[in-house]
């Protein structure tokens, strides 16, 4: 490891930290004296321009191939890897980040726009580095810079009480949450002595095949905890809908998309590490164990990560699919409903975690899926922020007769709840089908057809709460037929993302194509 | 992804690189997709906007499709015929991938152009014809989409692309013929083309999943690894799938019944008369030249699967000997037969022409299975035109007899609309076959030709032979009462405007002209599209099969028309008169009158064993099905219902009553701190305790 090296694989990040400085630095010198409307969009552009150089940069540390990436094996001190999964949701990030940064341009719960933007672009290149880290300290040193860039995002709407509550219980529970964290990550490190994934999965193979599996197995709940608390997963969600509803729209967006992604290309990471190092033998142990739980059989079976963390997923995924589908239900503000329906979303992807494969099969379905729904998010926010805007409610009646208020913004609103609810040619269901494919090609047994079948019954309710949402829209009658006006600048991106999630869910191949490249 | 493909069909199919007109191919069914969108989303009334974006797209296409066709024929006149495909990846699903794509080749060449020129011929017309009609915005919407279907299924190169397209096809037709939904009649009649059709398309849809299973692919064409080439129909062959049929014969009859379908071929044809119904424009554009045909073309593009194992000899002797194609031949031939026999007894101005497209379809299939994809398609193209000038005319006609459509109720209008006569009167006689002059002679007299030779079935011959004598006769029967003799409807009649009579007059010439290319002194047609260099053979005239031939349809030709003409000819019975025929033999008339019952079969059998069934369903529905809903319903509810609950009293609720209590005291900072956080930390605390003794309790052994 040399620093030229570090240097080169943390440009990306690099670039945001500066983009965020110089966004500051212009807001604060050059634009103190201009109106407000015009300090927001420069800084926006500012912002977007920061993720531009970056991506560029994205695709330099992964064109030049980090030596030190390729390998896995337990002799190499790796911190940060670069390309494969990590530079697809590195590009993501960016994109959705810019995504969000243009949803600003219409939003005024703020007169800080600098701060805000630099917030946003330090909270991404958190999410960068946790998305492409390879040691335990990389991670939380990530997770804590994403995660204290959206307690101060959630908090901006300043005046608002709403934001500030919010802000507070969000961070009192991610607080809490990265304590278990920690704690895990220190069990880890006492068990393996070391730091680095690879090596810290090959340890505690050896340490609980000597007799450490209850204190491995407490360190995987804490983590779990950890990082269940970034996804929203079942039991650890409860910040999801005070936070959805309390904060001001465009953060609401990025936490919605830019931090799952990031989350779980972390996930992803964990799991092709734990993987790749028991490579093979991977299959064997988990269907014996798998097995062996269901028919209540003693089978002798390997103690260590790679049994342990697909149950602990497991369980997250199914009481995430159940309870966040059925508390949507009984929804009437859109945006809690928003934050069930991502509780929800992040039972699939754990389910596709669980029954993670060695081939890259699984990786790129979650990619895929992730990407897609964090695409699809951004929009519905988007969209709630132009109705909170005229109707001051994100109660579902504020939708009524939008199809007659403004006929565009109704057709974004299908487009986009639609392919939530995965309905074909939209691209939410070629993701959905991916990811259930990549599930049932791994698990070979009746358990994963099961939850497959859990997950496929839970979609087909998740159906009824988005239909809620677009009857209001179109078949209901109207209270207020008043136009909605939308910024011109939100419409576009909102028609873009719109187009977006039709073009790729009729040729998902693009998508497919596209990631598989790196 | 860019392909090309050649040599696979024919050895005379050279290597070339992929062309520019090949790689822009799929702007010709884009652009009139994107028109339509675009009237769509016009604000309704605007005729002329509407009006030009539908022509100025079609006619966009058609130059592209000119300069393909263009590239195809200087291709092949220099020696070389290619076949160029351009395919990418749909979608990929594990191992397998679904590719979609395109091809140029002579056939598609030829098909698009015909499409669209018939096509733009027919828009510029709708013009005048739909002058009044307050949906105009919306009838160009829909007509802009179907020939953008249309084209699509023209240039697919992939069996699942075709399918889209064909049912978009489908769909469009299905909006055209219910376009007068006001009407009850048209609105049933939409119903019955959709559901009729759909019959068919079960079975086209079996043939593409068994073909996808069977080859792993639906391309037909992909550098030798497409479906319909050698290899992926070697392997078909050596399937077996019962009754004597092998894999290949399978697929191939499952397809043709999605083209029996749609091109309305026994027993499948009972919905093409009632599409009538639609404006005139639609019933010639799509149930007459373009959309009726795909299913012809459909054969002709799964040709090499339809004929697969036939041995191979000189192309007109390997026709008509493979299991697929005998059905083909046989199907066609006795529709060609039986839909010319309803047309004699029919009395309104557009099911006469009905029937006799079915009969005119029944030869095309006929062709196709007896002499080959060129006999076949030369027939289709030649019908293409003629027939939209018939439906023209006819809707010319009906137009100036104020909608007008019994022949009955018409008479004595040559001299009043001299250019719709003069043009009909080519149309009828193309359609009849009337010797030398006419396309219709060369193109139909090419099938009995290929029939005559065949030296395999020999009833198919005297079908087709006794199909063209009754062409003639109701064709006569037809102009005779329209044309001839005494007006007997009310009001005055009129000549239609200059924008309805030039494409007439267009559609005329072409209906004249295109017999040049496929005579047997210059077999141009038959040569390009077999991808072989074509020559002029003057002394073909002179020989004595074609000359016997030529006597023989001569003979066919002239006995229809003077039949018809001596029971019809300027007689102009009156409307409540029985008809000639029908003193002559009643019971005949009354038979053919109600179109031989088909439609009354198909009541008694069909729909009463599916309203009982339907009836069942219901039942079932009802008390079974819905039962369980409600219960599965009533139970999530409840369950939705706990957690809010839950949500509302719990965890609320107890943040609520801390509120409550603290608020005297603690005002915000104290309600946001001692709120319902300390909670939601408990629970993540006794949640991690709890996946603990899950993970402990699980690993026990």
């Amino acid at each position: 490891m040399n620093y030229a090296d570090l240097f080169r694989v943390t440009l990306p990040e690099t670039v945001l930290e500066v983009a965020a400085i110089v966004v500051l630095v212009a807001d604060l010198v050059f634009l103190r004296k201009a109106v407000l409307r015009a300090r927001v969009a420069a800084a926006s552009l500012l912002g977007i321009a920061g993720c531009a150089v970056a991506w560029w940069a994205v695709g330099c540390a992964g064109a030049q191939g980090f030596s030190a990436g390729q390998g896995w094996g337990a002799g190499s001190d790796l911190l940060l890897a670069a390309g494969g999964t990590a530079g697809v949701a590195q590009v993501g990030i960016l994109v959705l980040t810019a995504l969000t940064l243009l949803l600003l341009i219409d939003a005024d719960f703020t007169r800080h726009a600098g701060e805000y933007v630099a917030v946003v672009l330090m909270a991404a290149a958190g999410g960068m580095l946790i998305a492409a880290a390879q040691d335990l300290l990389v991670i939380f040193i990530g997770l804590e810079l994403l995660s204290l860039g959206l307690y101060i995002l959630t908090a901006f709407a300043k005046k608002s009480g709403k934001s500030a509550e919010a802000a507070m219980k969000y961070y009192l529970f991610g607080g809490m949450s990265a304590a278990f964290l920690l704690f895990g990550f220190s069990y880890l490190y006492g068990l393996s002595g070391s730091t680095s994934l690879p090596r810290v999965v090959y340890g505690t193979y050896m340490a609980s095949a000597h007799g450490g599996t209850m204190l491995l197995y407490v360190a995987l709940v804490m983590i779990a905890a950890g990082l269940g608390f970034k996804v929203a997963a079942v039991p650890f969600h409860l910040w999801a809908p005070d936070t959805y509803e309390g904060a001001p729209a465009p953060a609401a967006a990025f936490i919605a998309s830019v931090s799952k992604v990031a989350s779980f290309a972390l996930l992803i990471s964990i799991s092709s590490v734990a993987l790749h190092f028991f490579g093979e033998l991977h299959f064997t142990y988990v269907k014996a164990y798998v097995t062996a739980r269901i028919v209540s059989e003693p089978v002798h079976i390997t103690p260590g990560i790679p049994t342990a963390w697909p149950l602990i997923l497991m369980v997250l995924a199914v009481t995430s699919m159940v309870l966040g589908n059925l508390a949507a239900l009984a929804q009437s503000s859109v945006r809690r409903l928003l934050a069930y329906s991502a509780v929800a979303h992040a039972g699939y992807i754990l389910l596709g975690l669980a029954f993670f494969s060695w081939s890259s099969a699984s990786a790129h379905a979650i990619l895929y899926y992730i990407l897609t729904y964090g695409l699809t998010t951004v929009g519905a926010f988007g969209v709630v922020a132009v109705v909170e805007r005229a109707t001051g409610s994100d109660r579902m009646d504020a939708f009524l007769g939008l199809q007659k208020r403004n006929p565009l913004l109704a057709a974004v609103t299908l487009v986009l709840f639609l392919s939530l609810a995965g309905i074909p040619p939209l691209v939410g269901f070629w993701a959905k089908f991916n990811l259930f494919a990549a599930v049932l090609g791994v698990g070979a047994g009746s358990v994963s057809l099961w939850l497959v079948a859990l997950a496929i019954a839970m979609s087909a309710i998740s159906l009824y709460y988005y239909l809620q949402v677009l009857k209001r829209a179109y078949v209901m009658p109207a209270t207020d037929e008043t136009p909605i006006q939308a910024h011109p600048v939100t419409l576009v991106v909102l028609l873009a993302i719109a187009a977006a999630v039709l073009v790729m869910g009729c040729f998902p191949a693009l998508l497919q194509n596209w990631i598989a490249s790196f | 992804m860019l392909m090309q493909d050649v040599g696979a069909f024919h050895p005379e199919f050279v290597d070339l690189s992929t062309s520019t007109a090949a790689q822009w191919l799929w702007l010709i069914p884009a652009v009139p997709i994107v028109a339509s969108g675009i009237i769509a989303l016009l604000r309704q009334p605007r005729r002329k906007p509407a009006a030009a974006l539908a022509i100025g797209s079609l006619g966009c296409s058609l130059l592209i499709a000119l300069y393909a066709f263009a590239h195809v024929v200087s291709n092949w006149a220099s020696g070389i015929t290619t076949r160029e495909v351009v395919n990418f990846t749909w979608m990929q699903t594990g191992a397998s991938t679904v590719d979609l794509g395109w091809v140029l080749d002579p056939l598609s060449a030829v098909m698009m152009v015909m499409v669209c020129l018939v096509g733009l011929l027919i828009f510029i017309y709708s013009v005048g014809y739909m002058e009044h009609d307050e949906n105009f915005t919306r009838f160009f919407c829909f007509l802009s989409l179907f020939a953008g279907a249309m084209l699509g299924v023209v240039i697919a190169n992939s069996l699942l692309l075709l399918f889209m397209c064909w049912e978009l096809v489908g769909l469009t037709s299905y909006l055209l013929i219910g376009f007068w939904y006001h009407k009850p009649s048209a609105a049933a009649a939409a119903k019955k083309a959709f559901l009729t059709t759909r019959v068919g398309d079960i079975f086209f849809l079996l043939g593409i999943v068994w073909l996808f299973n069977a080859t792993g692919t639906l391309l037909f064409y992909n550098h030798g690894s497409g479906s319909m080439e050698g290899l992926a129909l070697a392997n078909l062959l050596t399937q077996h799938a019962g009754l004597g049929l092998s894999a290949a014969g399978a697929i191939a009859l499952l397809i043709f019944a999605g083209a029996v379908g749609k091109s309305g071929q026994l027993p499948l044809h009972v919905w093409l008369p009632d599409a009538m119904e639609g404006p005139t424009p639609v019933s010639a554009l799509i149930h007459a030249a373009t959309m009726v045909a795909a299913g012809v073309y459909l054969v002709a593009r799964v040709y090499p699967l339809m004929a697969a194992g036939a041995p191979l000899s000189s192309v007109g002797a390997m026709a008509g000997t493979t299991a697929p194609l005998i059905v083909v031949t046989w199907i066609g031939s006795a529709t060609a037969v039986f839909a010319a026999l309803i047309a004699i007894a029919q009395n309104d101005i557009k099911r006469i022409l009905a029937y006799s497209t079915v009969s005119q379809l029944g030869y095309m299939m006929a062709g196709l299975g007896l002499g080959g994809v060129a006999v076949g398609l030369f027939h289709l193209i030649t019908h293409a035109f003629f027939k939209a000038l018939l439906f023209m005319g006819a809707g010319s006609v009906i137009h100036g007899c104020h909608e007008e459509q019994d022949v009955r109720r018409m008479g004595g209008l040559w001299p009043v609309m001299p250019v719709t006569f003069a043009t009909y009167a080519i149309g009828m006689l193309a359609l009849c076959g009337f010797p030398i002059f006419f396309s219709g002679f060369w193109s139909k007299d090419a099938i009995l030709e290929a029939a005559h030779q065949s030296g395999f079935i020999k009833g198919p011959y005297y079908l087709l032979a006794f199909g063209a004598l009754l062409t003639a006769f109701y064709m006569t029967r037809q102009v005779s009462y329209v044309f001839f003799g005494k007006w007997r409807g009310h009001g005055h009649a009129h000549e239609s405007p200059k924008v309805m009579t030039a494409p007439l007059a267009i559609l005329a010439f072409f209906a004249i002209a295109l017999g040049i290319i496929g005579t047997p002194a210059w077999p141009w047609f038959h040569a390009f599209l077999d991808g072989h260099a074509a020559a002029i053979d003057l002394h073909a005239f002179a020989e004595a099969d074609f000359l016997k031939l030529l006597g023989t349809s001569a003979v066919i030709v002239f006995l229809g028309l003077g039949l018809g003409w001596a029971l019809y000819g300027n007689k102009s019975p009156a409307a409540e008169e029985p008809d000639a025929l029908e003193k002559a033999t009643p019971w005949l008339w009354a038979g053919l009158r109600d179109r031989l019952y088909v439609d009354e079969f198909y009541s008694a059998t069909f729909i009463v064993f599916y309203a009982w069934w339907a009836r069942v369903a219901d039942w079932f529905d009802r008390c079974v099905w819905g039962g369980i809903v409600a219960l599965v319903t009533w139970l999530f509810r409840l369950w939705a219902q706990l957690n809010r609950w839950i949500d509302n009293e719990w965890v609320d609720g107890g943040f609520d009553k801390t509120c409550d209590e603290l608020s005297s005291g603690g005002g915000l900072l104290a309600r946001v701190q001692n709120g319902r956080v300390q909670i939601y930390l408990r629970v993540l605390a006794v949640a991690v305790v709890a996946l603990a003794v899950i993970l402990i309790w699980s690993s026990r052994s």
